[in-house]
This record gives structure tokens, C-alpha cells and sequence, in this order.
């Protein structure tokens, strides 16, 4: 086990260790240092910047953001695909609908919504949900799929009703899929948020980006996608995956 | 009817045949009666319908024609509680071996109250006290079906139905099963439908012997094992019993190939 933890962080230092390196063959407006970077990053915590906001103040908008859009898309596309698995008829209404929103290019689809909603928070918003809301669905229409039909006649058989079935028999042979779609999710919405932020939102991480690369200074530029980065790899690593091991805690280990 | 706990007149199911044109009947006409504690097996070649009659009595498949009669043990207009016991475990992976039972008892709408009792008793009559905090993966195949019969037992069912519940076990596992399934039978006595295609296990197991031909399942023979029970599994008398019914099936078996 702490192998495997030496072995991570090995393979960031060498990450930081070519990025060090390349640094020093060009010149800093092009590929400043890890050592700029950084400071610049604690800069921009300790004073105010643009918009007379420090670097909270965008990490809290974003946070909020990648929230609000994420739990709406969650709620949606679970209820949407066990909908269209456990009823035929839902299924056949919507079923040609999902490859259709698949197949719409992210940048599109918040063009669309720039250009349908103007540069405000809805259109950003909506176009999030509209992108990932889609592939949310698709994974809990295949989970529906792969109910294994020996342990709802087991379920059947001892009388168990709807509700039982539901609780103990449905919901744990979903889980894989509803955390596959979770983290699937969660990675396509900050990507997009971040996206939505560039072009039209006011604040924001992404914002900031847009922000420096207007203002061509790379220091900048780089601290914000760093900060970002680490960020969503704390998010997911730290907080999901937690979560994943606890509600798996029945799975032998080799299976997961 | 009071001292029969399942009565079946008249079964017929019928299946699509398999070239998709009109059906053809896997149970026809089939009846029997399973007297209250009593232990019945019914013995047929694998495809014969055995399974699909366990599936029909315990009503997760429709039937075509025919009556199925559950009695409680009460005498009670309250329906029946049916135990089943498949041919794999069938267990919920992600419940504790103690919330697999639970979960039937949950499912029979049996009191809260007596759950830790009913569990505590039964995993303990299957040999498996000190696993109730264990995950069914962590388990043996073996053990797993033992949760399996603690479950079905734990509702104390009108009538416990065991699909070839030792087939999938490896002969030496299987063999100590079915011993320990004897021993459990001093303790607790529901009626059991036994659903087996080895003749061998069905003598040394039960009282009752209803034997099955295919297509359509129809009984041909009932008859009493008149050995008392708890059996040893060597006892020659449960061989020279095997032998004589191995050779009337073969007869008959050859006659439905004419």
C-alpha cells in the first residue's frame, strides 16, 4: 500500500520535475517554472485580483456551479434512465432522443445556449445539464439491462413487495452503475463548467482564464489551470472514491 | 385437505415450441398431495419441468391449467408462506449474512420482534453461528447455500421447496449437506418438496418419492420410503432401493422413447 502511494507521487514529481526542466530551455512568457507558478497561485489567495475578488471567491462560484448543475444532472438522468429501463413504453418514447443529445458537440451545445440565453448564469447552467444529463442516462438505462432476474424471482418468491424490492434487491445492482455514471458525470461537468465559465460566465475559475489568456500572461494562466486541476483530482480522489469504498465494502477486493 | 399441506390437481403448463409455431405441454395433467411434515421428492431426468413446477407452486410463473392449494399451518384464511431454496444461493451480496435473512423475514411480514431470535436459531441450525456479520462473498459455496436454507427455513414455511439445492456443491460438500439436512430435520420439521435428479439423494432424504418422466411431466410412480429416519447414507437398504427404481426408470424412460 505505501508502495503504491510512493509510486503516485513519484510520477507527479516527475511531472513537475520535465515541467522544471522545460521551463529552463524557454523563455517565462512562454513556459514559466513550477516555482512562478506556484507563487503566483498564492498570490492570488493573499490579494485581491481582477474584479477585486481573491481566488476563494472563484473557487467558491465554481464549486457552487459544478453542484448545482452535477446533482440536477444526477437526479434527472437516474431517474430518467431507470424510467425508460423498468417501463417499456418510456423507453420507446425517449429512446431515439438520447443518441441525438450524445452526439451534439459539448462546445456546441454551450454555444447554443450563449446564443439562446445571452452571457447569463441560466444559459450556462442549462447547457451543463443538457450535455451531461444525457450520459447519466444511458448508464442507468444499461444497469436496468443487467438486472440479474434470478434475485427478483428470489425476491418474488418470498413475497417480497415493490417496495422491499426496490430498497434491498434493485438499488445495490444499480450502485456500480450509478457511481460509474457519478464519476463520469462529475468529470464532464466541471470540463464543461470550466468551458461555460471561458466563454460566458461572469466569475469563476474558468473566467479567470479567459481573463489572463486575453491578457496574454502565461503565469497566470497556468496557476488557475494548476489550481483547477488540483482541485477536481482532491474532489474526485479524495471525497468520491471514499464514498465508493464504503458503499462497496461487500465486494471481495480483487473485484473491484 | 386439513392434513394435506399441498394439494395439485390437474397442472398443465405449456411452452412456445421451440420452432415458434403453436405450444407444446412441459407439465400435463400432473397431480399430488404432500401430507403436512411430510418430506417429498419428486425425481426426473434434468428438463423434465421439475423446476418450472417448483416456480408455478411457489407462484413466480403462471400455469394454464389446474389448482394449487397451499394450506397454513394455522388453519387460517391467511395466505401461505412458501420457502424456497434454489439450486444456487441466491443471496443479496451486499447484505450481511444476518440481513439475508432478515430480508425474508422482512418480505413475510414477520414481527420485527422475533427477527434476531429466528435468525440467531436457524444460522445457528445450519452450522453457521459467528457468520451473521459476514458478507455471503466471503463465503464458500457451500456456506452460501447454507444461508440459503436458513432463509428459507427462517420464515417456517407451509411449505419449504429445495430446487436441487446440492447440485451445484462439490459431491464431498454436497454429501455433508445433505446429512446435516437430516440432523436439521430432527429439529424443525416443515414440509419440504425436494426437486432432485438423483434417485440416491431422494431415498436417503425422504418419506415420499413421486418419480417423473419428460415431455410432458407426468408421475408415474409414488412411492413411501419406509426406512425411519435420521438415515446413514451407506444404509443398504437405501441401495437396493436406488436399484430397483433405477431400473423402472430406465423401462420407462425407454417406453416415452417409442
Amino acid at each position: 500500500m505505501n508502495k503504491q502511494i510512493a509510486l503516485r507521487c513519484l510520477s507527479i514529481l516527475s511531472f513537475v520535475g520535465i515541467w522544471w526542466a522545460g521551463s529552463l530551455l524557454s523563455p517565462p512568457e512562454i513556459l514559466p517554472g513550477p516555482v512562478a507558478v506556484g507563487k503566483t497561485i498564492v498570490s492570488n489567495f493573499t490579494t485581491a485580483g481582477p474584479e477585486d475578488k481573491t481566488a476563494e471567491f472563484h473557487i467558491a462560484i465554481t464549486l457552487a456551479r459544478i453542484l448545482f448543475t452535477f446533482s440536477i444532472a444526477m437526479v434527472l438522468g437516474v431517474a430518467l434512465g431507470l424510467l425508460m429501463g423498468l417501463r417499456r413504453k418510456v423507453e420507446l418514447a425517449f429512446g431515439y432522443l438520447i443518441p441525438i443529445a450524445l452526439t451534439i458537440p459539448t462546445l456546441l451545445a454551450v454555444f447554443l445556449c450563449v446564443m439562446w440565453f445571452g452571457y447569463s448564469e441560466a444559459g450556462g447552467l442549462f447547457a451543463v445539464i443538457m450535455t451531461v444529463t444525457p450520459f447519466v442516462t444511458v448508464n442507468m438505462l444499461a444497469g436496468t439491462k443487467a438486472l440479474d432476474k434470478d434475485l427478483l424471482d428470489m425476491a418474488r418468491a418470498f413475497k417480497a413487495d415493490r417496495r422491499l424490492i426496490i430498497r434491498k434487491v434493485l438499488i445495490w445492482q444499480l450502485m456500480p452503475y450509478i457511481f460509474s455514471a457519478f464519476r463520469y458525470a462529475f468529470g464532464m461537468t466541471w470540463k464543461i463548467v470550466a468551458l461555460a465559465e471561458t466563454f460566458g460566465l461572469k466569475y469563476g475559475i474558468g473566467y479567470m482564464f479567459s481573463f489572463w489568456f486575453e491578457q496574454f500572461n502565461m503565469v497566470q494562466v497556468l496557476a488557475w489551470i494548476m489550481l483547477f486541476v488540483a482541485l477536481m483530482l482532491i474532489l474526485e480522489h479524495g471525497v468520491i472514491a471514499r464514498v465508493e469504498e464504503r458503499v462497496f465494502a461487500w465486494r471481495p477486493v480483487h473485484a473491484l | 385437505m386439513s392434513s394435506q399441506a399441498v394439494v395439485i390437481e390437474g397442472l398443465s403448463k405449456m411452452f412456445p415450441s421451440p420452432n415458434g409455431l403453436g405450444q407444446f405441454a412441459v407439465i400435463e395433467s400432473l397431480s399430488l398431495e404432500i401430507a403436512r411434515g411430510n418430506f417429498a421428492s419428486i425425481v426426473g431426468p434434468s428438463g423434465c419441468g421439475k423446476s418450472t413446477l417448483l416456480n408455478i407452486i411457489a407462484g413466480i410463473e403462471p400455469h394454464d391449467a389446474g389448482q394449487v392449494r397451499i394450506a397454513p399451518q394455522d388453519g387460517t384464511g391467511s395466505s401461505a408462506r412458501i420457502g424456497y431454496v434454489f439450486q444456487s444461493p441466491r443471496l443479496l451480496n451486499w447484505l450481511t449474512v444476518e440481513d439475508n435473512v432478515k430480508f425474508a423475514l422482512e418480505a413475510q411480514n414477520i414481527e420485527r420482534g422475533c427477527w434476531d431470535e429466528r435468525v440467531k436459531k436457524y444460522l445457528d441450525m445450519v452450522g453457521l453461528a459467528g457468520q451473521e456479520r459476514n458478507f455471503p462473498l466471503k463465503l464458500s459455496g457451500g456456506m452460501q447455500q447454507r444461508v440459503a436454507i436458513a432463509r428459507a427455513f427462517a420464515i417456517e414455511p407451509d411449505i419449504l421447496l429445495m430446487d436441487e439445492p446440492f447440485s451445484h456443491l462439490d459431491e464431498i460438500t454436497a454429501r455433508k449437506m445433505r446429512v446435516d439436512l437430516m440432523h436439521i430435520l430432527e429439529r424443525a420439521r416443515p414440509t419440504i418438496l425436494f426437486v432432485t435428479h438423483s434417485l440416491r439423494e431422494a431415498v436417503y432424504l425422504s418419506e415420499e418419492v413421486y418419480m417423473m418422466s419428460v415431455k410432458p411431466a407426468r408421475i408415474f410412480k409414488h412411492l413411501r420410503v419406509e426406512i425411519p429416519r435420521p438415515r446413514e447414507p451407506e444404509d443398504p437398504r437405501l441401495f437396493d432401493l436406488e436399484k430397483s427404481l433405477v431400473k423402472e426408470f430406465f423401462a420407462v424412460l425407454e417406453q416415452d422413447h417409442r
